[in-house]
Parts: structure tokens; C-alpha cells; sequence
């Protein structure tokens, strides 16, 4: 997995893309009433996400818990249907199958989950979860065949033969996460969505599921999309990296560049948040400490969904404008580099600096209708946001 | 955050300890099973003012280390054993009236799960001031001014507000505060943290970690911070013991511990993890196997199976905790210093 030149660029439309999203949205209905079942609000979990993956690449998407990452990833599989937006898999429209023909072309792009032990059926012996989706798409007719591909599978992933006839439970968790990748791995999918592959497994085993996946993608020609909350795990096995807040994508670079040169602030607080394992580092480090937690997806704010937060937040544009992902004219940062923030520009030259951000209370409950004044507008931009209550 | 009432307790390294665990050793036995020692003989100081980091994967021991500390392991099924010598009581012989009056007041405690710390039909300010008519016999009229102000002090907007919420109407990272008020309510000496930032995400843990810095400084408590994430431990440790299979197998000042970590182990942990300020593309170098590969310490280094660099001597011999100049290491085969 190296990083060449041309990565840094984003793919042009006529490149090889495997997976084009197109403004994807993903709203949730809030629904109250036992009879009438009214719709009151809306969750939007994704709102607007444009992502192209080429082949045999890797792209990471980051962001903390209730970003919409996750939804996204299913949203791609058809898991989750978009209540709007395309996803184009290999130059079919996701979308416009149905029924039959979806669950073939599910062959295509399988999903590893974070938690291997309530992904796999405890039931279900190895060789069966494996041969499941192998018969299911046609790949398991031949016996003999299918029983030595198995066992290519199962070298592939690192486990012996024998555990053919087990089940689940006889594995460690690291074990069962590759028994997770061997049963996305046995339909010969072109694209891997990996929803936290690492996060359920101690710190010692996570490096070996890493490596595994880095492997596969080299002999096998895979393309990932791995969700995940790890910002270090996540540079270390992406080519490219988008970064997600509150529903949509704030930044989207190399992973490399989104590092050394991060543009948005939030990327630039969540980069700074992440403890370094070394104590000369942490001990010099500046921190860009956020306060104050994330909004709901309920109740976004007006204009950029960050503004709440950013410690760079301007009077101007930034609570009534959103922006979208543009290349910034700052020098050495190339084109592929794209950022949805208004003053990017400035902030990285210093012509803006950082300033106090009072704490605004944020509350995971949407149902009181009275929470505007409950906890009282965070600013007057959010009082704005129209209430979520009939 | 803004410092209150409290006087500072100034205290640093160097000073008697607060705390000193020897040998403790807790044994658990279910019927027709083997007692299974879930730690063995781990001893460490704590002094006032100081952070010290336990760390170590699931199943390392660190958690019941700090349970059986504050005697919170079930009286039945397990045995106890070593001494854990508070402020010169023993607090592992204590009755456990007498515990349950050290708890909370003395010593506190936070845990990785918030939501499931708090009670949740009961109003977060209710339960502050629980603590305070518990301990301090103050009347919950009288204790609520107070509670208000530990909500402020832990960075809680509006907490007047808050002292009526139920914790399910708090954000993760905001109950995470709640329960951190909970444990300063009565001032404790010693608070021990098992995983407190586990459940959170980065920017809130980054919030979290600079409170609990704060607090050590301003008030002198003694932090005893339990993790698996080494970032964590580099960032606030001033004293790292890194454990494995129920014993410690390393310890030192965390500068030296990381700039030249001499159990495999260790080195391993830190060679296993992707930086995100370190150099990209070159494969992590995993430690083979899993936790559950040890060997029994009784004849062997338990890590020996994982092991880089094993010799002889590692699978037939109990490698002992060898002290000198404030490092200990508990390895036949060191890792050579190369810095």
C-alpha cells in the first residue's frame, strides 16, 4: 500500500472508479404516536456525500460516533436504502435493482463487521458460515472444489484447517475477525466494507488483523472501504481518508496529507485529540481542545455544521452558508486535497487564529419539546434551527 | 473548569506513599474448574500528587487489581490476598462497614461506562448529593449548592439545569463528567480511574484526560489510571506499570519506559500500534497469538509463547520482578536499550 504520485489527485469522472456516491442522503424518520404514527423530525444521519473509490484503493472514513459513518457504509451496500443520491458499484446503479437481481450483485461487495462473536452464528460451524455464501451465489457446486477452496481461504486468513469444524466460540476474537474476513473473502467481492475491523480486538491482535487485510488487498486486488473511528489505524492502512462530521464529509485528502497539512479544523482538533503513544510528543504538543459535544443529527446547525464548535469560527458565512469539499489555493496542497470549510485559506496562512468557544449544552434527547428553552439557544444561529417538536 | 473550595493538597513524588499494594493476589474459584489467579502478586506505590498508569490487555488483571483494591470484588468465589496499605490501614482487612465508609470518601472511583454507573431513574443531581449526605451527613438541601458546584467544576454547562436531568439526557462525554463529580464530591485522596475515556470519542476523551491532568495538579490527588491504551498512559502517567497475565512485568517513569522499553512485551505493544505521527507504509509488527496463549507463571514467563526473543530459560523458570533504579522488569531476555 504505497502512496504514488498520482494518488494525490482526485479522481477525475473517467478514471477507473469502482464506487461513485453521489450526494447521498440518509434520513431516519422520528416518529411519535401509537396510532397515528406522526412523523416529527427527521435523523439526518447522511446528509449530501459525494465519494469516489478507485479500484484496488483504500479509503478510510473517520469521524466520531453519530458522524453517519457507519450509515454510510450500509448505505453503500444497500443495506440501507439513500432516501437520496446514487451509489454506482461498478458501473451499476445500486439503486435501480431489486429483489433478485440485488442479491446477486451483493457477490460484489461484501462487509466485515466490528463485533466478530455477533456476526457470526454461534451455530454455525466455520465451514458452514463460509459455504453459506459461496452456495447462495452459485460458487459451491463442486465439492471437491469448494473444499479445497475453503482451505485456500482459511490459509489466506491464517487459520489452520482444522478450524473447518469449529464453531465461533472455540476462537479468540482476533480468530473470529478472520473468520469474518474469510466469509466476505468467499464470494470474490470487488469492494470490502469494513465497519470497525479492529476496534473489538486488543491492541496486540489489531496489528495482525491489519497486516491481514493489507495482504489480502495486495494479492487479491481488493478495494476497501473501512469505516472507523481510529484516526492512527485508519492513516496507517488508507490511501485516502475522508473526514466526517455530522452527516457529511468536512475533508478529503491522502492520508499523508491529511496529516501533515489538515485544513479543516475539525480535522485539526480531532488529529490533536488522538494521544500519541510517546510521552516527549505528548508533553509538546498543542491541542486543539473542543468543547462542548457533538449537535444532535436531529437538530444540525445552520450553515457549516462545525460552526457550533470551531474555535476559528468567523461572524460572516460560517453559521448561514454551508460549504462544500473545494481544492484550496494554498501552496503544497495539492488538488486532490479538498476541504469544506470557508476560510481554510486563511486559516492555514494565520490571517485567522483560534478563539474561546463557549461550552454549549447539547442533550441526546430529541423529544422534549421544550428543549429549546430547556437548555437555552447555544448561540443565536441555533436558535434559529427550526425545532424538532410538531 | 475552575478551581473551588478545595485547598490544595500539595504533594509530589518523593513523599510517603498514599497507597501501597504488596503481593495482592486474588484467586478466583468456581466448582469443578481450576482457580484461576487473575492477579498474582502485584505491588505498586501510589503518592499523593502522583498518576500512576496500570497497563495491560483484556484479561491482564488490571480491572480486578483495582476492585479488589477498593473491595468491590463479591465476597463469595474468590479469595484475597496481599495487603493494600492506605494511609496506614490495611484496607483489604477492613470490615466492610468500614470500607463502605472509605468508599467514596477517602477513595473514588470512576468507570469506563457511565451509563451504566448511574443510576438511571434517579436525577444526576440527586445522585451528587447522595454522596454528600452519605459521607460529609449533610441534608440534601444543604448538599445541593454543593453539587452544583462540582457539576461546574467539571465543565458541565448550565448546571442548575443539569442537577434535574437524568443521565440518558447527557451526552456520553457529559456523564463521564457527572460521574467524575460523583467521585470528587467528598474530596478524595486517592481516585482510581478504570478506563474512563474507553467509552468516548477522541475529542471528548482529550476533554476528559485534561480534567483528570487538572485535577492532579490543582488538588494533589493521587490518580491511579487504568488503560490499555499506551497514548493515554504517555500523556498522563508519571509511573507506568505494564501488566501481563495477572503480574507486572514491567515498570518505570514514562519517558524511560517509552523511550526504551526493555520487555518484549512491552517493546511488542509499542511496535503493534499504528502512529499517527510515525512514518506510513511499512507493515505493524503484531506479537503472534492471542492472551489466551500463556503459559502458567508458576513454571514459565506466560509471555514466552508470543515472545520475540525467547530463550531457554523462559519456559522453564519463573522470571522474577528485578528491581534497580526506579525501573522493574520481570524478563530473562531484555530487549537491548539501543538509545
Amino acid at each position: 500500500m504505497t502512496t504514488t504520485a498520482e494518488d494525490t489527485t482526485a479522481p477525475a469522472p473517467e478514471e477507473d472508479l469502482l464506487l461513485d456516491v453521489r450526494g447521498v442522503k440518509v434520513h431516519f424518520p422520528i416518529k411519535r404516536g401509537v396510532v397515528l404514527d406522526r412523523v416529527v423530525g427527521h435523523v439526518y444521519a447522511v446528509d449530501g456525500v459525494d465519494l469516489q473509490i478507485r479500484r484496488g484503493e483504500t479509503y478510510g472514513l473517520v469521524g466520531e460516533s453519530g458522524c453517519g459513518k457507519s450509515t454510510l457504509g450500509k448505505a453503500i451496500l444497500g443495506l440501507e436504502p439513500p432516501t437520496e443520491g446514487s451509489v454506482v458499484i461498478d458501473g451499476t446503479d445500486i439503486a435501480s435493482l431489486a429483489g433478485e437481481q440485488l442479491r446477486r450483485r451483493r457477490k460484489d461487495f461484501q462487509m466485515v463487521f466490528q463485533d466478530p462473536m455477533s456476526s457470526l452464528d454461534p451455530r454455525q460451524s466455520v465451514e458452514s458460515l463460509l459455504v453459506e455464501g459461496m452456495r447462495a451465489h452459485g460458487l459451491a457446486s463442486d465439492d471437491a472444489a469448494t473444499s479445497a477452496r475453503l482451505r485456500e481461504l482459511l490459509a489466506a486468513v491464517g487459520l489452520p484447517a482444522a478450524a473447518l469444524k469449529k464453531y465461533p466460540h472455540e476462537f479468540s476474537g482476533g480468530q473470529r475477525q478472520r473468520i469474518g474476513i474469510a466469509r466476505a473473502l468467499a464470494v470474490e467481492p470487488k469492494l470490502i466494507v469494513a465497519d470497525e475491523p479492529v476496534s473489538a480486538l486488543d491492541v496486540s491482535v489489531q496489528a495482525q488483523v491489519i497486516n491481514l487485510l493489507e495482504e489480502l488487498q495486495e494479492r487479491l486486488g481488493l478495494t476497501y472501504l473501512v469505516v472507523a473511528h481510529d484516526l492512527a489505524v485508519v492513516r496507517h492502512i488508507s490511501d485516502r481518508i475522508g473526514v466526517m462530521y455530522l452527516g457529511g464529509l468536512v475533508e478529503e485528502a491522502t492520508a499523508d496529507d491529511l496529516y501533515t497539512t489538515p485544513l479543516h479544523p475539525y480535522t485539526r482538533a480531532l488529529l490533536s485529540a488522538v494521544p500519541l503513544p510517546d510521552p516527549v510528543a505528548e508533553d509538546r504538543r498543542e491541542q486543539v481542545l473542543l468543547v462542548g459535544d457533538l449537535p444532535s443529527p436531529s437538530r444540525p446547525p445552520t450553515g457549516c455544521r462545525f460552526h457550533t464548535r470551531c474555535p476559528w469560527r468567523q461572524e460572516t458565512r460560517c453559521a448561514d452558508e454551508r460549504p462544500t469539499l473545494r481544492a484550496v489555493d494554498v501552496p503544497g496542497v495539492p488538488a486532490g486535497h479538498r476541504v469544506a470549510c470557508h476560510w481554510a485559506e486563511e486559516i492555514e496562512r494565520g490571517e485567522i487564529t483560534p478563539h474561546e468557544v463557549t461550552p454549549t449544552a447539547t442533550t441526546q434527547d430529541w423529544r422534549g419539546t421544550d428543549e429549546g428553552d430547556a437548555i437555552g439557544p447555544a448561540s443565536e444561529t441555533e436558535a434559529q434551527v427550526s425545532p424538532t417538536g410538531p | 473548569m475552575t478551581a473551588t473550595a478545595t485547598t490544595p493538597r500539595t504533594g509530589r513524588p518523593g513523599q510517603e506513599p498514599l497507597l501501597s499494594v504488596r503481593d495482592l493476589r486474588v484467586t478466583f474459584r468456581r466448582q469443578g474448574e481450576e482457580p484461576f489467579t487473575a492477579v498474582d502478586g502485584v505491588s505498586f506505590d501510589v503518592r499523593p500528587g502522583q498518576t500512576v498508569g496500570l497497563v495491560g490487555e483484556s484479561g491482564c488483571g488490571k480491572s480486578v487489581t483495582s476492585l479488589a483494591i477498593m473491595g468491590l470484588l463479591p465476597a463469595r468465589g474468590n479469595t484475597v490476598e496481599g495487603t493494600a496499605t492506605y494511609d496506614g490501614t490495611d484496607l483489604l482487612g477492613l470490615p466492610p462497614d468500614q470500607m463502605r465508609d472509605r468508599r467514596g470518601r477517602d477513595i473514588a472511583m470512576i468507570f469506563q461506562d457511565p451509563l451504566s454507573s448511574l443510576n438511571p431513574v434517579i436525577p444526576i443531581g440527586l445522585q451528587v448529593t447522595e454522596v454528600l449526605e452519605r459521607h460529609r451527613g449533610m441534608r440534601r438541601r444543604a448538599a445541593r449548592p454543593l453539587a452544583r458546584d462540582l457539576l461546574d467544576r467539571v465543565g458541565i454547562p448550565d448546571p442548575d439545569r443539569r442537577l434535574t436531568d437524568y443521565p440518558h439526557q447527557l451526552s456520553g462525554g457529559m456523564r463521564q463528567r457527572a460521574l467524575i463529580a460523583m467521585a470528587l464530591a467528598c474530596e478524595p485522596r486517592l481516585l482510581i480511574a478504570d478506563e474512563p475515556t474507553t467509552a468516548l470519542d477522541v475529542t471528548i476523551q482529550a476533554q476528559i484526560l485534561r480534567l483528570l491532568k487538572e485535577l492532579v495538579e490543582e488538588t494533589g490527588t493521587a490518580l491511579v489510571m487504568i488503560t490499555h491504551d499506551l497514548g493515554v498512559v504517555a500523556g498522563l502517567c508519571d509511573e507506568v506499570n505494564v501488566l501481563y497475565g495477572g503480574r507486572i512485568v514491567e515498570r518505570g517513569e514514562r519517558h524511560e519506559l517509552f523511550a526504551a522499553p526493555r520487555h518484549p512485551y512491552t517493546s511488542g505493544l509499542l511496535a503493534s500500534i499504528p502512529r499517527l505521527d510515525g512514518a506510513r507504509g511499512a507493515p505493524l509488527t503484531p506479537i503472534p497469538g492471542s492472551v489466551a496463549d500463556n503459559l502458567p507463571w508458576e513454571s514459565a514467563c506466560a509471555f514466552a509463547p508470543r515472545c520475540s526473543q525467547p530463550v531457554q530459560r523462559c519456559t522453564a523458570e519463573t522470571p522474577r520482578l528485578e528491581e534497580s533504579a526506579g525501573r522493574a522488569l520481570r524478563c530473562f531476555n531484555p530487549v537491548e536499550v539501543t538509545r
